[in-house]
């Protein structure tokens, strides 16, 4: 025990100084900035956030720059990074047998994940748009998945999957019975593997997108849908020329962080086990990569390229969104 | 008043700069020869282990022995039971390293090659005093896993054979004769199907003779048949031999096949070992220290492994102790290594020595396997483990997910599957 608080002492002694610089220099920083003639309440806004700024510069700006330098080497964490030039990037595109399948893998994913997710996360705002009773105890349950840890939510579904006691079989077991089919084998048959990740993503209907867009359907003027009605539209009429132009910017907000989420998935197919390659998405393929192989230049280099298909997928998403995103402030 | 916070600030970032740059905060490790410096100095020798709560604080009765008789330091346990190779890589590249630390078999090479462990071959030769540090009374195959270019890098504490455990109640149901030393593949095989039972007679098997999901390895099986999967020398994959594959082959016949083992499914539901302990499987291959044989309500046996057409090679689970290269007191640490491997050898079976083969030793270690240690013992001479290559997390990924997976999977035969994936490992040898 004295020996545990002796190696202590000088991690809390270090925690300790960090703190007190910290505070010292946003002391410094408030006082120089008031000497130099800025206002005192500019300068205690910078004096508070500079903490942020070193926190940002330091484990997100500088791992983030560091990562791109190290793309280019190798490196195995244990020596210090060689560089390579283009060599990862290289073996990334001509040489390695896992890239091309686990970026199919993670494009399919997302292909099928964020329209029908959309699609699902619509359908619920609109539910809980209408005036039932205890509307707010609703909106309140369909948000919980949002709170709920993913790690946590993604046993609940390697659960329900479960091919004979599963909620899921069990349900489908009607068809089973008709079709004379065996119950299927979700997360052990390699060719269901996708279409199960793909069903499991549906659990991101609930929670955040649907808040968002129910968020969107209130902003929406009953006036609207009034002229529309005296014009004489019907329900479907209402949705199509109403609801979808004067939601578009809402759903177009979804689009792009669904898509973002959708390629970056990890944390499901890091706790579920599947066939090894069949749950192979580029993130898993990143991470283990890095932390089983030390190919920490490797990692990184298909990491960036990650980034920039995302990029280049939010880009396309932005540019066509003159097509289709209504914004009654331009169009008036 | 301004004045004095204005320097007290510039007092306190100076502190924390001068912090940052110097070295850690040990206390000096005394010389050879010299006096040992007073208890209240004692160098702090850190341990990371993946032990969990019961295993902590079985191992930290050790560590309070060797501690309550050391002047010069104390060995501080740091367990880290989630995610601990993550854990351990992390810390050795941000120089946060705890002096010693627990790694199994596959993970010594690649970390040695890369310079992430301290070579202790010249402290082990200048060592008498220890028994732990004699390497001859370590049984060879296993000790190689602690060791890189002949060079040593750690100490190891366990070589688990693997057994065959069998559920008596269920063998007596079947009126099925128990399983017994001299069994072969085909008696295993026979056993197998005989106590795979509709019980409930509801078209559905609820009773297993054996079962597998990629443990026990199937490189024992191939052992078993004649066939290596890395050779010896570390220069060849051989794994498209008529004996390898008949190794794999055998393995794959029976995986998952409802007739002999459960389907992947039931054992995803159910749990693998879970299914033996709720009376459900009637043989198990497990390690000689599990718990598989003290359930209650099972009355379990435990023979050896049954002998495929090239002998009887079971598999042994092996872990090390290492010191980090980035060490202080390498010296220190190294005494605590020795210290701390020979009370291991006292808790931890099997033991990976000689002189601790014997049933006497290994019950005084887990008094619990007293009932089935001759036949662990029994056990020991035909165990070994695998051959190590530097790239052997790399190895093991193509192996599973380019070979293994496909094979479990009906996507094609040992034959078919073997002459493919070979070159893709032999790429990664040294």
């Amino acid at each position: 025990m004295e020996a545990a608080i002796q190696s202590y002492w000088p991690t809390l002694v270090r925690w300790s100084l960090v703190g007190g610089a910290l505070g010292a220099m946003m002391y410094l920083l408030n006082t120089g900035l008031q000497r130099i003639g800025v206002k005192r309440d500019i300068a205690r806004g910078y004096a508070f956030v500079l903490p942020w700024i070193f926190g940002f510069l330091i484990f997100s700006l500088y791992p983030f720059f560091y990562s791109f330098y190290l793309s280019f080497t190798e490196y195995n964490i244990f020596q210090p990074p060689r560089w390579i030039g283009l060599d990862n990037y290289v073996r990334m595109f001509t040489s390695d047998r896992n890239f091309w399948p686990s970026l199919r893998l993670t494009m399919l994913y997302a292909f099928f994940n964020v329209p029908l997710g959309m699609i699902g996360a619509l359908g619920v705002a609109l539910l809980l748009n209408r005036n039932v009773r205890a509307i707010g105890f609703w909106r309140t349950l369909y948000y919980l998945p949002a709170v709920l840890p993913a790690a946590a939510v993604a046993l609940l579904w390697r659960w329900m999957f479960s091919p004979s006691s599963g909620l899921i079989n069990f349900f489908l077991q009607p068809f089973y019975a008709l079709f004379n089919m065996q119950p299927l084998a979700w997360f052990t048959d390699p060719n269901l593997v996708l279409p199960a990740y793909v069903i499991m993503g549906m659990w991101g209907v609930f929670g955040a997108n649907a808040v968002i867009l129910l968020a969107g359907l209130k902003n929406i003027p009953r006036a609207l849908y009034e002229a529309a009605q005296i014009d004489g539209a019907g329900t479907w009429a209402q949705f199509r020329f109403v609801t979808i132009p004067m939601l578009s910017p809402t759903l177009f907000y979804t689009l792009v962080t669904g898509i973002i989420g959708a390629l970056q998935i990890f944390t499901q197919a890091f706790f579920i086990t599947t066939p090894q390659r069949a749950g192979q998405f580029l993130n898993v393929l990143i991470y283990q990569e890095a932390f089983a192989f030390r190919h920490m230049g490797y990692a990184s280099a298909m990491a960036w390229f990650l980034l920039a298909v995302i990029l280049a997928l939010t880009l396309l998403v932005i540019r066509s969104s003159a097509l289709w995103v209504y914004y009654e402030s331009e169009k008036g | 008043m301004k004045r004095p916070i204005f320097l007290f600030s510039l007092l306190l970032i100076l502190g924390l700069v001068v912090s940052a740059c110097a070295a850690p905060v040990t206390a000096p490790a005394a010389a050879p020869g010299e006096q040992p410096a007073p208890a209240a100095q004692k160098v702090t020798i850190r341990l990371a282990t993946w032990a969990g709560v019961d295993e902590s604080a079985e191992l930290q009765v050790l560590l309070d022995a060797i501690n309550s008789e050391q002047d010069r330091f104390e060995i501080v346990h740091e367990p880290a039971p989630a995610d601990y190779y993550t854990k351990i890589q992390t810390a050795l590249a941000g120089g946060t390293s705890a002096d010693l630390f627990w790694l199994s078999q596959e993970w010594i090479a690649g970390m040695a090659a890369q310079g992430a462990l301290l070579d202790i071959t010249d402290f082990l030769a200048g060592d008498t005093v220890h028994p732990a540090a004699n390497l001859d009374d370590y049984f060879p195959d296993i000790l190689k896993t602690a060791q890189y270019q002949g060079r040593t890098y750690g100490l190891p504490w366990i070589a688990q054979p693997v057994v065959l455990y069998f559920n008596r109640g269920l063998f007596d149901a079947a009126g099925v004769d128990y399983p017994t030393a001299d069994w072969t593949w085909d008696d295993f095989v026979a056993a197998a199907a005989a106590l795979t039972k509709d019980l409930d007679g509801d078209g559905k098997n609820d009773q297993w003779g054996f079962t597998m999901n990629g443990w026990p390895p199937p490189q024992m099986f191939v052992w078993q048949a004649g066939g290596e999967v890395i050779t010896a020398d570390l220069s060849a994959c051989p794994i498209d031999t008529p004996e390898a594959i008949a190794g794999f082959q055998f393995y794959a016949d029976l995986i998952y096949d409802d007739v002999h083992t459960p389907p992947e499914a039931v054992i995803q539901e159910q749990g693998f070992g879970e299914m033996f302990k709720a009376g459900k499987i009637a043989m198990f291959m497990g390690g000689a220290a599990d718990d598989l044989d003290r359930v209650p309500g099972l009355d379990v046996g435990v023979v050896r492994v049954p002998a495929g057409p090239a002998g009887r090679p079971t598999f042994a689970w092996t872990a090390s102790t290492v010191i980090a290269a980035q060490t202080q007191n390498p010296e220190l640490a190294y005494e605590a290594l020795a210290l701390l491997t020979e009370k291991i050898h006292g808790w931890k079976i099997v033991a990976p020595r000689k002189s601790l083969a014997n049933v006497e030793a290994l019950v005084a270690a887990e008094p619990r396997k007293e009932k089935n240690a001759a036949a662990i013992v029994e056990a020991i001479p035909d165990m070994r483990a695998f051959n190590i290559i530097p790239r052997h997390q790399e190895w093991d990924t193509i192996f599973w997910g380019d070979f293994m997976d496909p094979l479990f999977h009906d996507q094609g035969t040992a034959a078919e599957l073997a002459p493919k994936i070979r070159p893709m490992l032999e790429e990664l040898l040294p």
